[in-house]
């Protein structure tokens, strides 16, 4: 029989010089195809004696399996290499930058106003809202601030040209205020039929209006009203609910704040609430910040309660001047003027 | 209310610093808004007086003066100030004197003269501004006294902004009583004893309106000097508290106002016809008042008037016809009382406001009324002479002072806190409140300056405040625990918000009112809710419409350099609507919904690499308007809009109803409000928007989908949804998704034609879908589109 082995040899040897898999498979041909070198080998053991054709057939055989190998190496190797250059030719400039989509965001009042609503909602308040065109009834009357009192020359009221029942001209409210009877009456109406009418607590972020356009007013702002009434809440509990508020809202802890005697016609007592930070630019002076104290009895009668028998307080902050302090904005104008530039840096 | 700080400590003088004064009543309710002293810091200036002057040797600007300041050899100054005269008395910076700004006077050789020290003018002492010459001091002035004694520059002007319930601290004495009882201090007010009579002169006052005014003293002095000047003390005092001298007569009633918060008026009795009636005024008569105002009155004013009818607005303002001046012989001195309801708003219908009618419609003592008239007799008697006559008082009404009780149990529910009991009571007594005890309560009657005690909280709040909101605990309170979540099938407008901020767009906030113009252009609304008193014609009417502002926006950016602008805003909207009924949240008349709209003009998508630029388009905008509503499904129909392009604007629906608009700008608009490019922009309600109900369950097919591709060819001009409409109406229950994917005219499809392209996804919950049935589905559908669309097969 013919040496296998240089068969062998030729075999690898020409797989190792295939560039590529087409040669490859043209080199396995001439060795392993139908009519190969190693096949027609294999076809000539028929021709020799049996106990001679074992021996060379289990050499044959052995050829195989190693020109096999070799195949299956060099065909591994080219597959890897033609990867190798495909990766390399799909490679990116990673540095260059990602596709971009526009960034929008949400207004910083907003944001305020949002971080408000979540503290308030983390101990028990609803959130509430409520017409901006008001009846003069629930902008003043049911606030305990009559016709001609000299209160009202506190607050200068937008008009408008459209009138409610009595002839009166509805008005721009000129605080969050009414949504305090607008909230507690809808709430007793809900309760009627019950022996005792939960605790409102509430409170009625939004925007309102007074005739005063300058460098520190805008005809149009936001507050944010709380309302708390039940059996016993008192001027201790608005201080403490509204300290601990101020300092969550400021996530400062060392915040100060003091509440000091004033008046409004709906509370009594009343309280001007200052805060006074202990460090950055403002340190030390005080800042007013919010009215609050305990509703005036009055007022909880036109809830549709027993003043009597509830009890409790009601706040009314401004939102740009909790945004202006925690932000740091100097200009009130700049929250309506709808500056871009201004309004992106709070996305 | 602005005062000295000398003058309060003249009545009570608490040992307090100026800082721990102004603290203290800030904390007690009464704010003081500013402190500043009356000058700047400095030292060495004393009362001077020129004894000799002469003419510079070496400059024609400059004298030569020789100043004494009582003891020792008179000092040589150079002097430039061209009111300097001999006998003169000035205030004389010596040598080694600190002047404000730290200037140090030396002894200096001015143009070869030498000079020891330097006369000064009111702003070299920060006193003014005033550098028109020395600051001339009277005659009468001691020399060689420090400069800041003399003119009493060692105090602070106090700044108080008062709440309108404490009218009774509108003077010194109010504002001392006050001290007084937070500190303990003692309380002297300034002596005030009746002056008899030494003549008989009367003027006869008949009070018609006793609801009106309830108490009128009057005195008469005759044989005054109305031109006697105003003793300095009394000027410094008016000017420290904001009053500039006047005259004589008119300084004394001032004074009185702000001393003993007691307004009064006085009258030349030679001008005044007969007696005086306070009564109404009557329609269409007229007063010119001192201000110079011609005022026409009716029956709601209250007046003074005389034979020759009204001469004065009762408790606001004086009459011209009757004003006391310096040629006034003999005058008469009004010291009434005027309800506040009566007085009241009416100050404020005139546009003007007076000192007496502020205090009077917030409430004046009725009871000082002849302690008034005899303190300012007896201050016009010492500056302009004169005979009183007798002081004649008539009170017809007055108001209660009626007990209040105050339970001490109802008084900690209400601060929070136990105050005890003796301290209640000492806080009532200090206050000037008559007090009796009762087992639980106390029973208090208000003193008659003070009109703000009528219910049991008035106490309640006077307790507090007395005993100091800083010593009430700031403690969060204890109540139940009760979880309040927002429901789950409800979005919030936050989350709104959020969505829409996803999709690249910057939210703003605009003002509610807006130019008519805009409302005119952007809503073709000519009756917009309009102000009555708008700041500014351009502020003038309430918006139906969030458009203008956004338009407006997008202007002002755009001019800014900015290339893409996105912008949104949450806000109300305002309609008239005879028909709108009230109701818990709603007020007759008027629609107020709540909105969301937007504006995209500029680039579709940033300036960047790898993304052909092209400008937005309104198919970008309805994509955001889509996902906005996800997972709602609005349908859009062509529909004309005032501020849209008539061929490019949609009504946009939800379950057929309207609830908004969507579309390009009007190129009218685009051009006059002077946008360089088009823009889109939507407008929605958005309470249609937060109803989601919950998420709807429905288990996953484990078969294979079966999807089919439609491509057909339709009228140009046929809009798309129909056919997708029709298709959604009729397909069989296993069609699980119809969806539009291509739009095609041009090559292969005849002119006026389109073709639109389908992919229709077919799926079966319980068993694989066969070929057969896929194309049984798929030939019906062809079918439906040809009968109803002459839609063609796309081939």
């Amino acid at each position: 029989m013919q040496d296998v082995e240089p068969i062998v040899a030729r075999a690898f040897a020409e797989f190792a010089c295939s560039a590529d898999a087409a040669q490859l498979e043209n080199a396995k041909a001439r060795f392993l195809g139908k009519s190969g070198e190693l096949t027609a080998l294999l076809k000539s053991l028929a021709a020799l004696a049996p106990a001679e054709r074992k021996s060379a057939g289990a050499l044959v055989n052995a050829a195989k399996e190693r020109i096999e190998a070799a195949l299956a190496a060099r065909r591994e190797a080219i597959a890897s290499a033609g990867l190798e250059a495909r990766l390399a030719e799909e490679a990116l400039d990673v540095t260059l930058p990602g596709r971009r989509r526009g960034r929008g965001g949400i207004h910083p009042l907003i944001r305020s106003w949002q971080r408000v609503e979540a503290i308030f909602r983390s101990i028990g308040f609803d959130v509430a809202d409520g017409p901006e065109i008001e009846t003069d009834w629930y902008n003043f009357t049911a606030l305990n601030n009559p016709e001609n009192h000299p209160a009202r020359s506190m607050q200068d009221t937008f008009y408008v040209d459209v009138s409610d029942e009595h002839g009166q001209p509805l008005l721009l409210r000129t605080h969050t205020s009414p949504m305090q009877v607008r909230y507690a009456r809808m709430w007793v109406e809900r309760f009627r039929d019950a022996a005792q009418v939960p605790p409102i607590k509430v409170i009625v972020p939004g925007r309102c209006y007074r005739v005063d356009s300058d460098a520190t007013h805008s005809p149009m702002f936001h507050q944010v009203e709380g309302l708390w009434i039940d059996e016993n809440i008192s001027f201790a509990d608005l201080k403490g609910v509204y300290t601990d508020f101020l300092r969550r809202f400021f996530e400062s802890d060392d915040l100060a704040v003091r509440f000091r005697p004033s008046f409004f016609p709906f509370t009594e007592p009343s309280a001007e609430i200052d805060v006074a930070f202990q460090s950055g630019p403002l340190e030390g002076k005080w800042l007013e910040i919010s009215g609050a104290g305990q509703v005036h009895p009055d007022v909880v009668r036109n809830f549709g309660l027993d003043a009597e028998h509830y009890i409790g307080f009601a706040f009314g902050s401004g939102i740009e001047r909790l945004t202006m302090l925690r932000y740091g904005i100097n200009d009130l104008r700049l929250f309506f003027d709808g500056d871009l530039r201004f309004l992106k840096q709070f996305s | 209310m602005q005062f000295s700080e000398h003058w309060l400590r003249s009545m009570v003088d608490p040992p307090l610093g100026t800082e721990e004064l102004a603290r203290l009543l800030t904390m007690s309710g009464l704010e003081i808004e500013t402190c500043v002293p009356v000058a700047p810091p400095f030292s060495g200036v004393v009362t001077g007086e020129v004894v000799t002057l002469a003419q510079h040797p070496n400059a024609d600007l400059l004298k030569l003066c020789r100043v004494s300041v009582g003891a020792g050899e008179p000092l040589q100054v150079v002097c430039g100030a061209p009111n300097v005269k001999l006998g003169m008395k000035a205030p004389f910076a010596h040598v080694g004197a600190r002047l404000p700004g730290g200037l140090e006077i030396k002894a200096a050789q001015v143009r070869g003269v030498q000079s020891g020290g330097m006369l000064c003018s009111a702003r070299e002492l920060g006193l003014s501004e005033d550098h028109s010459g020395l600051l001339a001091l009277p005659g009468d002035t001691p020399l060689g006294r420090d400069i800041r004694e003399i003119l009493a520059l060692d105090d602070h002007l106090l700044t108080l902004k008062l709440t309108p319930n404490r009218a009774d601290c509108l003077s010194l004495l109010g504002v001392a009583r006050e001290v007084s009882a937070l500190t303990g201090a003692l309380l002297t007010p300034p002596e005030v004893s009746a002056v008899p009579a030494v003549c008989d002169a009367v003027i006869q006052v008949r009070i018609s309106e006793p609801q009106g005014c309830g108490r009128f003293a009057g005195r008469v002095i005759r044989n005054v000097n109305a031109a006697a000047p105003t003793p300095e003390w009394m000027r410094r005092r008016l000017e420290r508290s904001g009053q500039r001298s006047i005259s004589a007569l008119v300084d004394v009633t001032n004074y009185v106002m702000l001393e003993l918060g007691r307004p009064l008026h006085v009258y030349d009795v030679d001008k005044l016809s007969g007696g005086i009636d306070v009564r109404y005024g009557r329609r269409g008569e007229k007063v010119k008042l001192l201000n110079e105002q011609t005022v026409e009155v009716d029956e709601t004013v209250l007046c003074i008037t005389d034979d020759s009818g009204a001469i004065g607005l009762a408790g606001i303002m004086g009459g011209e016809s009757t004003k006391a001046d310096l040629a006034t012989r003999h005058v008469f001195l009004e010291s009434a009382f005027f309800h506040p309801g009566a007085i009241a708003g009416r100050a404020r219908r005139y546009n003007f406001t007076s000192d007496a009618s502020y205090r009077f419609e917030r409430g004046v003592d009725f009871e000082n009324n002849a302690a008034g008239i005899e303190r300012a007799t007896h201050l016009i008697l010492d500056i302009c002479g004169g005979e009183p006559g007798p002081s004649d008082d008539v009170a017809v009404l007055l108001p209660q002072r009626n007990p209040v009780r105050m339970r001490i149990g109802r008084a900690e529910l209400v601060i929070g806190i136990p105050v005890p009991a003796a301290e209640m009571e000492a806080i009532f007594r200090r206050l000037g409140f008559t007090v009796t005890r009762e087992p639980d309560a106390f029973v208090a009657t208000a003193p008659s300056y003070r009109f703000d005690i009528a219910i049991e909280e008035d106490l309640i709040e006077e307790v507090a405040r007395v005993h100091g909101f800083d010593r009430i605990p700031a403690d969060p309170p204890v109540a139940p625990v009760q979880a309040r979540t927002e429901p789950e099938a409800e979005r919030s407008l936050h989350q709104l918000r959020e969505r829409i901020a996803g999709a690249g767009y910057q939210e703003v906030i605009n003002f509610s009112f807006v130019d008519p113009v805009w409302e005119a252009d952007f809503a073709g609304n000519a009756e917009p809710i309009t102000l009555l008193n708008p700041i500014a014609s351009q502020l003038a009417v309430m918006r139906s419409t969030l458009l203008g502002g956004l338009v407006s926006v997008a202007r002002t950016n755009l001019n800014r350099k900015c290339e893409r602008v996105r912008a949104f805003e949450v806000g109300r909207a305002f309609m008239r609507d005879p028909a709108a009924p009230a109701g818990g949240l709603a007020v007759a008349g008027v629609q107020q919904p709540m909105r969301v709209a937007g504006i995209a003009c500029g680039p579709a998508s940033e300036e960047q690499w790898g993304i052909q630029a092209r400008a937005v388009d309104f198919f970008d905008v309805k994509g955001d308007v889509e996902s906005l509503l996800a997972p709602l499904s609005a349908g859009f129909e062509r529909a004309a809009h005032p501020a849209l392009h008539p061929g490019r604007s949609a009504r946009v629906l939800l379950g057929g109803t309207p609830i908004g608009w969507l579309g390009e700008l009007h190129p009218r608009w685009q051009k006059k409000y002077e946008l360089p490019m088009p823009a889109v922009l939507f407008e929605l309600e958005t309470a249609p928007l937060t109803a989601l109900g919950l998420p709807h369950f429905e288990e996953p097919s484990n078969f294979p989908p079966v999807i089919r591709d439609l491509a057909v060819v339709v009228d140009a001009g046929q809009p798309a949804k129909a056919l997708l409409d029709a298709l959604e109406a009729e397909k069989p229950r296993f069609v699980r998704e119809i969806r539009l994917f291509d739009l095609y005219q041009g090559k292969g499809v005849p002119e006026g034609r389109k073709s639109l392209a389908f992919r229709i996804v077919m799926q079966d919950t319980d068993r694989t879908l066969t070929d057969a049935e896929a194309d049984l589905a798929i030939t019906k559908m062809v079918e439906l589109l040809g009968h109803r669309f002459s839609a063609t097969i796309r081939t």
